[in-house]
This record gives C-alpha cells, sequence and structure tokens, in this order.
C-alpha cells in the first residue's frame, strides 16, 4: 500500500503547470520504443556474433533484408512462413492471455495435420470445398483438444503445463510416425514413410496471382478474429480478466475452468489448422515432413507480439522473412542456416529482458497526482 | 523354450545396459535442476544448455584429441548459460518460464549452429570401463560397456545429498528455496544462493550432455537430445527433490528410453516409434499422478510451491 | 549468557507519509523485567519495536542500551545490546530439522558441520533450556507451540538477553500460552532476561508482566506496573474510554426484518491447511450493519474471500433469502450479493486493466455494456467509467490509465463505486474497506456503506477498527479463533468486555 503523500490532496489537471517546469513525458511510446530497442540490441549482439563466426554483420544484415523483403520472390516466400506463423502464434497467445503458458504448438500442429489428413483421405471423392471444410474442422479439433487437454490437467490437477505440453509435443510426433509407418502408410512412398495422398485437385488453392497459399488468408483472419475476440466480446473480456488476475475473476463469480478450456481450445484450433494447410497445400499428404518446427517458432512470435493477436500478424512476416533467408546465409556467407535460429534465440532473451523496463523509465510514464 | 529363455535374457541385458547408458544424461540434469530448484528457482531452460554442452564436449575433444578436457569446456559453457539463465530471471517482471523457453531457443540455436561446422563423424571418446568381459556373449559385452560419467554422476548425487546436509552453504541454500524470508532475516543473500545454484545446476546439466556425443555412436546431430532437459524437471519432481531418488529416477527412466531399441535387438519391431516415446508418456503419468490442484507436493521447496499459486 | 541491561526508547517518532505511525512514544526496559505492550492493531506496537532492533531508523528518539545512547542503524546493532526478535510469522525453514534451524541462526556455524560434534553441543545448551524439543524432527512436522518453543530456543541459542515477542500466544492454545509465557517468567524472575511481549491478550498481561504500556494510534496512552492494573482498565485504555460515538445519519432498525445472509456451520480451510474458520453461523437481517470486530489473523480474511468465491468451503453454506448460495456470477447478480475484500488492488481487481474496465468487471456482460448479448459496448463502458469517476470522485479522472497507477484510496474508491454505485449490491461483505485510507475517503465509504443499509441493503463489516464498527454497525460480533465468541447489540456495547473477547477468552 502506497503512503498518502501531499499529491494525493491535490488535484493537477493536466496541462496546469508551467511549460518549463513540466517534465517530458511520452507515455504512449512507451509500448513502441521498447520492443524497438530491444530489437535493435539484438540486432547489435548479432552482429558481433556473425564477426566471430567470420562474416560481415553489414553484409549479413544485406542479405537477411534482400532475402525477406528484397523482391517479390523473396516477398512471397517470407508470407509462405509467415502464414503457419501465424497460427501457430496464436496457439500461444490465447490461452497465454487466459493465463495458460504452453508450448504445446508443435503438438497441435502435428496432431493436426494427421487428423487433416485422415479426415480429407476419407472424403477425397467430395468436391474440394467438403473435402478442405472437413480438413480444416478435423485439423481444428485435434489441435483444440490436444492443447484444452494440457490446459486441463493444469487447472484442475496442478500440472505445470511447460511441460506436460511439451511432453505432448513428443508423443505427437510419434504417434505420426507411427501411423505414416503403420496405418496410414502408403506402399508407393518407398524410402521415406508417407501417407496416402489426397488429390492434387483438391489442394488447397493459392492466391490468384502469387504463390502463396491461403493458409495466409487463413492466417491473418484468424488473428483478426482472436483480436476481435478478446478486444470486442465479453467472453474476451472474461478471458483476459481470468488471465489478469484469477483472484477477482473468481469474486466476480467467472467460471475460471470453463474459460481456461475454451481459450486453450481455440488456441490449439488454430495450430492446428496450420497442419491442416501444411497438409493440404504445401505435402499433399502426412509424413515426418510435416514436422517443421512452425510450432517452436510460433512461441517465438508469440512473444515478441507481446501476447497481441494484431502484432501476430506482422512479427510473423518479420520472423517468416528471418526463416526463409536461411538459406542465403548459407549460400553467400558461408552460415549454417542455425544462424537463423541463433538470432531467434538473441531476440527471445532481450525481449524477455526488456520487460523488465515497463513502468521504469521516466521518460515514458504519465505524471499523475496518483504518484 | 530355451529359445524364449535367451530371447528374453537378451531383452534384460540389453535394457539393463541401455537403462544404465540412458540414465546418465538424466543423472546429471535432474540433479542440476534439483540443486537449482532447492534454491527456490526453476530452470525449464536445460534443455537448450545439454544441447551446448553435446555440442561443446564434441567440437572440444575433437578440436583437442581429449575428450576429459571436452567434457570441461561443457561444464564451462553450462556454468556460463546458467549464468545468463540467472541474470535473466533475476530481472523483475521477467516469468521464470518464459525465461527457460528462451534459453531453450537460444542454446539450442547456438549448438546446432556451431554443430554445423563439425563434419567429422566422430571426435574421440570417453574410455568405457567394460564390466562385461567376464562373458563370451557379445550381446552383454556391449551392454556392460558403462562410461565413466556414470559413476561421477553417482558420486554427484551422494555429493550433493552430502553438501546440503552437511555444509553451512548447503543449509542456507535450502533456507533460501524454503523459507526466503527466513533466510533473508539470517542475513542470507537469496540472490546468491540462487545464482551460484543456477550455474552450478547448469554446468552439470552440460556435463549429462557430455555423455551424448561422448559415447558410442558419438556422433553429433541436432536430434541428439529428445525433450530429456524437461524431463528431468518432472523427474525431479517424481524424485520428491532428493538427489539420490533422482539417482534412481533416472535408472527409471534411462530403462523407459532403452525400451524401444532393446525390443528392436530383440527382433520386436512393431510399434517402433510408440515404445521410444515410452519416456515421455512415463513422464505424463508421473506428472499426472504426483501432482493435485489442493496437496501440496511432500519435499518442494516452499518458494517453488508459493510460485505455483 | 550475559545478563540483560538496562534499555531506553525515548521520544521515538515514525513517520510513513502523513501518517504517525509511532508518535513520540518512551518506553524503559528495566533490566529482568517483563514488561507488555499492548494495543489494537494499527496502534504502533510493531513499528515502534521494529525502530528499536534496528529494523527500521526513527524519524525522531534515541535508544539507549546500559545508559550508553545507541545509534540502532541494523539488526546487528541491537544483537550487540543483547536483543532478539521472535516474530508473529514463523522464521524456521519448514524442511530442515530444529537441530539445522538451530545452527544456521548462528553466525560462527562452520563451513562443513560435525553434527555428531554439533548436535552434542546443541544437546548441552538444551539441557540448560527451559524447553525440551526433539533435536531431529522437522519443523514442518513440529505443531505451532512446538514451534515457536524453537524459535525462543533459537534467541536463547543465539545468547539473547532481552527478548522481544511478538504476539506469541496467537497460535498457541491457553495452555501452551501459560507453558511458554511461564517458563519465560521463571527466567525473568531469575535474572536472566528481560521480556518485552506485545500482545493484545489482556490475562497474560495482568498473570505473567510486571509493568504495561499501552499504545493507541501511535500514541503511549498509558504506562503502570501491572499490580496497578486491571482488565478491564487495560481494555479501557486500549480502545478507548471516551470514544466519540459519531452520530451518522442512520434510520432506526427494523425490528424483526428478513433474514438477507446466513452463514450456516462453515468451516474453511487457511493457506497454511489448518482450519482458519471452524463451523461458523452468523446472520445478518436487511437493513442492518453487522460488524464483525477482532484482531487479523482470526479467520476474518478466510471468511470473507469463502464467501467470495475466493477459498472453496469445506464444509457448511451460504444460505441467501433462504436458498443456498454458489458465487457464480448469476447467482451474485440475482442475490446481489457483492463482496468486498481487503487490499483491494491484489483480490479485486486486474491490476494491469484499465480503470474503465476494472470499474465494468460486474456488468459487461449485460445491457447496456454489452451489445447483442456477446459485445462489448466500449463507448458505453467508457461513459460509465466516467460517470462512475465523477461521483465517486476517482483521482485521476481517467478511465483509460491502469488501475495500479492509482494510489490506495482511489483503487477502493474504484472498487466501491463498482460494487456500490450500481444499486445493484443488497448484500456486501466488507473486509477492512478503510485499511490505510485518509479521512475523507473513510468518511466517504462510511456513507456508502450507510446509505445501503438505511435503503433496506445488509452489510457484513469485518474490521480491525473498532472505532469503525462503533460508527457503523447495528450489532457487533467478535470473531477469535476461528469462530464467533460473543455478540452484542451496539446500543448494549460494553467496550471492556468486548476488548476482553477480542483479547481471546471469555468474559468473568
Amino acid at each position: 500500500m502506497k503512503p498518502a503523500s501531499i499529491e494525493d490532496l491535490t488535484v493537477t489537471p493536466a496541462g496546469s503547470k508551467m511549460a518549463w517546469s513540466r517534465p517530458l513525458r511520452l507515455p504512449g511510446l512507451e509500448s513502441i520504443a521498447i520492443p524497438v530497442a530491444a530489437l535493435l540490441a539484438s540486432m547489435i549482439v548479432f552482429a558481433i556474433f556473425c564477426m566471430f563466426a567470420g562474416a560481415n554483420p553489414i553484409g549479413v544484415y544485406v542479405s537477411l533484408y534482400k532475402a525477406g523483403f528484397g523482391s517479390w520472390y523473396s516477398w512471397q516466400n517470407s508470407l509462405l512462413r509467415a502464414a503457419p506463423l501465424m497460427l501457430c502464434g496464436l496457439c500461444t497467445v490465447l490461452p497465454a492471455r487466459a493465463g495458460v503458458l504452453t508450448v504445446g504448438n508443435e503438438g497441435a500442429f502435428i496432431v493436426g495435420g494427421l487428423a487433416a489428413t485422415a479426415a480429407g483421405l476419407a472424403t477425397q471423392t467430395a468436391p474440394a470445398a467438403i473435402m478442405l471444410t472437413i480438413m480444416a474442422v478435423a485439423g481444428g479439433l485435434a489441435g483444440g483438444v490436444w492443447i484444452a487437454f494440457a490446459a486441463a490437467l493444469q487447472h484442475y490437477r496442478g500440472v505445470n503445463a511447460v511441460i506436460s505440453s511439451l511432453l505432448l509435443n513428443y508423443l505427437g510426433l510419434a504417434l505420426l510416425l507411427q501411423l505414416v509407418e503403420g496405418p496410414m502408410h502408403d506402399p508407393g512412398s518407398l524410402n521415406f514413410p508417407a501417407s496416402y495422398a489426397i488429390p492434387e485437385s483438391h489442394h488447397l488453392g493459392v492466391i490468384p496471382r502469387t504463390r502463396i497459399h491461403l493458409g495466409l488468408v487463413f492466417g491473418a483472419i484468424a488473428c483478426l478474429l482472436a483480436w476481435f475476440l478478446l478486444e470486442r466480446t465479453v467472453w474476451g473480456m472474461k478471458a483476459k480478466v481470468t488471465g489478469g488476475n484469477a483472484r477477482a475473476a473468481a469474486l466476480v463469480g467467472l467460471p475460471l475452468g470453463r474459460i481456461i478450456l475454451l481459450a486453450a481450445f481455440l488456441g490449439g484450433a488454430c495450430a492446428g489448422l496450420a497442419g491442416m494447410v501444411e497438409v493440404a497445400a504445401v505435402h499433399g499428404r502426412a509424413s515426418q515432413s510435416i514436422n517443421a518446427g512452425y510450432g517452436y517458432v510460433g512461441i517465438l512470435v508469440a512473444f515478441l507480439a507481446r501476447q497481441s493477436p494484431l502484432r501476430v500478424i506482422w512479427v510473423s512476416v518479420l520472423v517468416g522473412a528471418m526463416v526463409a533467408s536461411g538459406g542465403i546465409l548459407q549460400r553467400a556467407h558461408d552460415l549454417p542456416d542455425a544462424t537463423v535460429a541463433v538470432l531467434e534465440g538473441i531476440v527471445f532473451v532481450m525481449i524477455l529482458a526488456s520487460e523488465s523496463l515497463y513502468g521504469r523509465i521516466p521518460l515514458f510514464q504519465r505524471v499523475t497526482d496518483a504518484g | 523354450m530355451q529359445a524364449e529363455a535367451a530371447a528374453v535374457s537378451g531383452i534384460a541385458v540389453a535394457l539393463a545396459g541401455g537403462a544404465i547408458r540412458g540414465s546418465i544424461p538424466y543423472i546429471f540434469v535432474s540433479l542440476g535442476e534439483c540443486l537449482t530448484e532447492k534454491s527456490g528457482r526453476i530452470n525449464l531452460g536445460m534443455e537448450g544448455v545439454l544441447l551446448m554442452g553435446a555440442m561443446t564436449a564434441f567440437g572440444i575433444s575433437d578440436w583437442s584429441g581429449s575428450p576429459w578436457l571436452g567434457v570441461l569446456a561443457a561444464a564451462a559453457v553450462g556454468a556460463l548459460l546458467g549464468l545468463l539463465h540467472a541474470g535473466l530471471t533475476e530481472l523483475p517482471r521477467v516469468n521464470d518460464v518464459a525465461a527457460g523457453i528462451a534459453m531453450i531457443v537460444f542454446g539450442s540455436g547456438l549448438a546446432f549452429f556451431f554443430g554445423k561446422r563439425f563434419v567429422a563423424p566422430m571426435a574421440p571418446q570417453l574410455p568405457v570401463i567394460d564390466f562385461g568381459g567376464w562373458s563370451s556373449d557379445p550381446a552383454i559385452h556391449s551392454a556392460l560397456r558403462i562410461s565413466p560419467l556414470f559413476f561421477l554422476g553417482i558420486a554427484v548425487a551422494f555429493m550433493l545429498h552430502y553438501v546440503l546436509a552437511n555444509t553451512r552453504w548447503g543449509l542456507r541454500v535450502l533456507a533460501a528455496g524454503d523459507a526466503p524470508e527466513a533466510a533473508r532475516s539470517m542475513g542470507i543473500s537469496i540472490r546468491n544462493k540462487r545464482m551460484v545454484a543456477t550455474v552450478i545446476g547448469a554446468s552439470l546439466a552440460a556435463i549429462g550432455g557430455a555423455h551424448l556425443t561422448l559415447y558410442f555412436p558419438g556422433i553429433w546431430s541436432e536430434g541428439i537430445s529428445g525433450g530429456q532437459g524437461l524431463m528431468a524437471v518432472a523427474l525431479v519432481i517424481f524424485a520428491r527433490w532428493s538427489p539420490r531418488r533422482c539417482l534412481a529416477a533416472a535408472l527409471l527412466f534411462g530403462a523407459a528410453q532403452a525400451l524401444g531399441p532393446s525390443l528392436q535387438t530383440a527382433g520386436i519391431t512393431g510399434y517402433y516409434h510408440l515404445f521410444n516415446a515410452s519416456p515421455y508418456l512415463l513422464t505424463l503419468i508421473v506428472m499426472i499422478a504426483s501432482c493435485s490442484h489442493r496437496r501440496t507436493l511432500t519435499g518442494i521447496p516452499g518458494a517453488l510451491a508459493a510460485a505455483r499459486n | 549468557m550475559s545478563s540483560p541491561v538496562l534499555i531506553e526508547a525515548l521520544g521515538i517518532t515514525k513517520i510513513f507519509g502523513s501518517m504517525r505511525a509511532v508518535d513520540d512514544v518512551s518506553l524503559t526496559i528495566r533490566p529482568g523485567t517483563f514488561h507488555a505492550i499492548v494495543g489494537e492493531n494499527g496502534a504502533g506496537k510493531s513499528t515502534l519495536v521494529k525502530c528499536l532492533l534496528g529494523f527500521q531508523d526513527s524519524d525522531a528518539g534515541e535508544i539507549r542500551g546500559g545508559g550508553q545512547p545507541f545509534a540502532m542503524t541494523s539488526p546487528g546493532e541491537a544483537r550487540r545490546l543483547g536483543m532478539g526478535m521472535v516474530f508473529q510469522h514463523f522464521t524456521l525453514v519448514p524442511s530442515l530439522t530444529v537441530a539445522e534451524n538451530l545452527s544456521l541462526a548462528r553466525p560462527d556455524l562452520p563451513a562443513i558441520i560435525h553434527w555428531d560434534q554439533h548436535h552434542a553441543r546443541i544437546a548441552e545448551f538444551l539441557g540448560h533450556a527451559p524447553f525440551k524439543v526433539d533435536l531431529d524432527r522437522r519443523v514442518a512436522h513440529l505443531a505451532a507451540g512446538e514451534k515457536q518453543k524453537v524459535e525462543i530456543l533459537k534467541q536463547l541459542y543465539l545468547e539473547t538477553c532481552i527478548l522481544i515477542l511478538d504476539e506469541p500466544t496467537s497460535v498457541l492454545t491457553p495452555a501452551e500460552a501459560d507453558e511458554v509465557l511461564g517458563v519465560l517468567r521463571g527466567m525473568v524472575d531469575a535474572g536472566k532476561l528481560s521480556v518485552v511481549m506485545i500482545t493484545h491478550k489482556l490475562r497474560e498481561v495482568m498473570q505473567f508482566a510486571d509493568e504495561v504500556t499501552i499504545l493507541r494510534r501511535g500514541r503511549c496512552v498509558g504506562h503502570a506496573m501491572v499490580s496497578d492494573m486491571s482488565v478491564p482498565r487495560l481494555a479501557e485504555l486500549m480502545v478507548g474510554e471516551s470514544r466519540t460515538r459519531e452520530e451518522v445519519e442512520k434510520t432506526a432498525p427494523v425490528t424483526d426484518s428478513a433474514l438477507a445472509l446466513r452463514v450456516r456451520d462453515l468451516a474453511v480451510r487457511g493457506d497454511n491447511g489448518l482450519p482458519a474458520v471452524r463451523r461458523l453461523s452468523l446472520a445478518v437481517h436487511a437493513g442492518e450493519i453487522l460488524g464483525i470486530a477482532g484482531v487479523s489473523g482470526n479467520g476474518q480474511k478466510e471468511l470473507v474471500q469463502a464467501i467470495g468465491g475466493q477459498r472453496p468451503i469445506e464444509s457448511g453454506d451460504i444460505l441467501v433469502g433462504g436458498r443456498t448460495f454458489h458465487p457464480s456470477r448469476n447467482a451474485i447478480r440475482e442475490s446481489g450479493l457483492f463482496t468486498l475484500p481487503e487490499e483491494p488492488l491484489q483480490n479485486a481487481t486486474v491490476p494491469g486493466m484499465s480503470v474503465a474496465e476494472n470499474l465494468a468487471l460486474r456488468k459487461f456482460d449485460r445491457f447496456p455494456l454489452a451489445k447483442a448479448g456477446f459485445l462489448i459496448d466500449r463507448a458505453a463502458l467508457m461513459n460509465s467509467a466516467r460517470q462512475a469517476i465523477r461521483t465517486f470522485s476517482i483521482r485521476p479522472p481517467s478511465p483509460t490509465v491502469p488501475i495500479r497507477s492509482l494510489s490506495g484510496g482511489n483503487v477502493q474508491r474504484a472498487v466501491l463505486a463498482r460494487d456500490l454505485g450500481g444499486g445493484d449490491a443488497r448484500i456486501v461483505v466488507v473486509s477492512n474497506p478503510c485499511f490505510g485510507l485518509d479521512f475523507a475517503a473513510s468518511a466517504f465509504v462510511h456513507n456508502h456503506l450507510l446509505e445501503l443499509r438505511n435503503r433496506g441493503g445488509s452489510v457484513l463489516l469485518a474490521s480491525e477498527d473498532l472505532d469503525e464498527l462503533l460508527k457503523l454497525a447495528d450489532r457487533i460480533v467478535v470473531m477469535s479463533g476461528g469462530a464467533i465468541v460473543y455478540e452484542t447489540l451496539r446500543a448494549q456495547l460494553d467496550m471492556s468486555v468486548i476488548g476482553r473477547h477480542m483479547g481471546g477468552h471469555a468474559a468473568a
């Protein structure tokens, strides 16, 4: 409890102080300035890293830019990567806003892809639109249940959701490998075990005049819907209250368990949908390949976006560009594509460290009478 | 009948050897995590430390020709990563769980980066102790080749137990993790204890990682660790934060991990992937059985219990 | 163990902001005496003692030991004079044994501990000590009484000769309390120890202490030898002889009015797993304010949390209008039973959300703040917030700032605006609403509670401030040890009786 002070007793309407005695304050900029500062710091650290690795940091950044945004071709590469990242990012964001942190994106992605493949193979005689819709529903349901399970374990049983969701990732992967080598195995896929394929004609289409599949549209729409859900609906408010202070949520009678489960389900459904897109648009079948790592990068996207669905959109594009540039680093600078992973790690650490700056830099605080 | 008996004993031997082999990373990581958690902090980033330890050991062993130097280097790198994690979590408003995830991304990124430079298929390996020499059976031979790190792990477990029970430093670490307010009133620096515990803990985990690359087959690959870093956290809960029980639990998890390959050597190839997933399933079941919404876990350091609520 | 010296605290003053926690208090602890410090919550006892022990700097005054002035800059200084304190919360490490805890306390513990030697040393110390405890038992397995003994032993092991105890018997049974205090009394009589005991239990003061100092609102309002004192006189001094009964606008209480809220045989567990509320029953009528008096830590917090849905109920039930009440959102709205827990920022708001959002917490899912049943009408939310801010004078008058940036008084105003401002509240359960608030803010809160009562609503008010209860309540019950121990109408109130019950024992 803050001790009472003289300022408490007087009211200072904004602007009443003389101009020269009013300290400079830019409160609105805090949420932009601090992440930007963290990104700049990351870039400096990464530049030093590149120098140690024997590469010219300026050259590396130029290559990264070119690979990400240098041409329409690069843009498409970046956007292609951004699509699953948007959906996987939401898989962390939605439960996180309701107070549950999970890393189960990868598992939900995989089981979503599996369920979608199974659904697609079962309905491949139907028109493409119907088959794809059924696949999407199947993928979403599978992913949703997967993450909701981890959230339920935490809420009702006290099992740390990070650990349980990570374990579920590995279990999901085992399930994938077992199924594509066993019951779903296509004998025609000789050296590389894979399931039967859905017909080419039924693949998810691309945005006209581009190479980008419709997954990007799904991703963007999902982010917008998630934003709308959280910021404009009653349920979204309930979720934010639950995530903000569970005690206060209980006080006003909110059903904590139901809210958390639904948030986790919706997040998992997004990742499951991303898995469906990976099957329906990229590979056409389920195999080891759909374990593409988008899940883990999605966690980074969520944290970089500070758990905000709208920010996930452009952060996904940025990170997608990073992911897409792995190849060019290898060719142009003789750096392994894991260099991008190092950059990701540095950014993640810096963004987290910058969390401690919020509310502490006087320049960005409002002058309030409350002290 | 005899063939069956031979098959069963063959599996048993393979399992025993595999359990010992597989337990080594678990021993070191769980002991490291146990110490860290005893001081009141949870480190979920051990997976990244494990990978960096594996890669460092491989690289230094390859470069210097001495596997033991590789182990030492891994320990040093682990300590540095522990320092980074400790520093990050000491900052206000930094979520410990998020910090752990960040360390996984960072550590594994670094490991994969440096790992790419090593084209040598195998670095100089740690000398193994051949316990199977008495037998003429080649299967027993290969099963009972035990890495010296196993014995080091056992020694560390008993040493940790001793330190926590019989030294001033150990008692203070326990106080810092169990009752931070009481510890503060006794003049103990919570921050220092946690920092040192985290650094040592990560260093141990890195040594566990060294085993992955300095023991047959001794190749470096990106999939060399399969989540063992994080499973160790569950292992510590299962072992109720006792170093000696961590040792026993590590053998159990090692056995679960060896289940798939053991069955395979015996010719049972069905459901290969599901058997390989048994450690994860085991961990999940262990977690569900150990945790409870209301009951406080026996043996949990007080600071961790408070953070869970 | 050296013998205790004379300790004098002269003119100690400690100010927090605009609040004088300790106001020019002087205290003399003669060697070989048992000195009690008595007062209600907020009287300044803990703060005074913290200054004495060097945990805090005083703003004015001087401390002398053995006639020499001492600058108490740190607890280490106090230790040099032989002063040591047993706190209200235990400072033992639960997972360690008694022996380990005792050893850890001493600064001369060697780096490597040879337990056989160490055990022998502690056992020898225990031989001369007044209590016997099993050295090898983990503290977590000890009962509260045994833990208290270990805390005292710890101080004796540290060679404390001026022992300060803060509410030492609050967790003890009467028998244990007698045992512990009896032993300490014996050591005082033998000249080995001076004891300073902060307490609100007047019987213990009369039975064990030599001298007593009474604090009220930071000032020393009395000091005497116990032999010249009596329990009624102590109670009067503690709670205030002539309390001006501020007359507030109160309509006459309706007799035989309907039962609004009933708590029946409620049992609730505290954070430590032990029962905090024991088969408690009470009833609040329409148009009535029922006050719960009592020193903090006797289950009031847990009772309020249980009614508010923040803590599970072990057994018993809560009835509103004759029907069992489960704190779901609909039930809360239909019954109009709103709970306002203490420390509102942590317990009743979402600190990171804006003032406007917090103000809407109970009604964002209904018209007019919700459109079409599932959308939030942000404009309506803002308007509603602005109105509430104006009516309740919340500062700063901005609906968009995060509520955690508001001062304590303004957070409480916001919570009141949310819960009382809408007119939906019919039964309000509130705990220490004016804690940390200045006079104007407190009056504001009180007026709103009275208004509710005057128009037929009910209030269950748990408060550690007797003045507040006297001003507002129609009926007062005293809660001690998790149960109701006394009940009285305000009109028939006897201060000393109340004081005695708060002091933890039945009236004569």
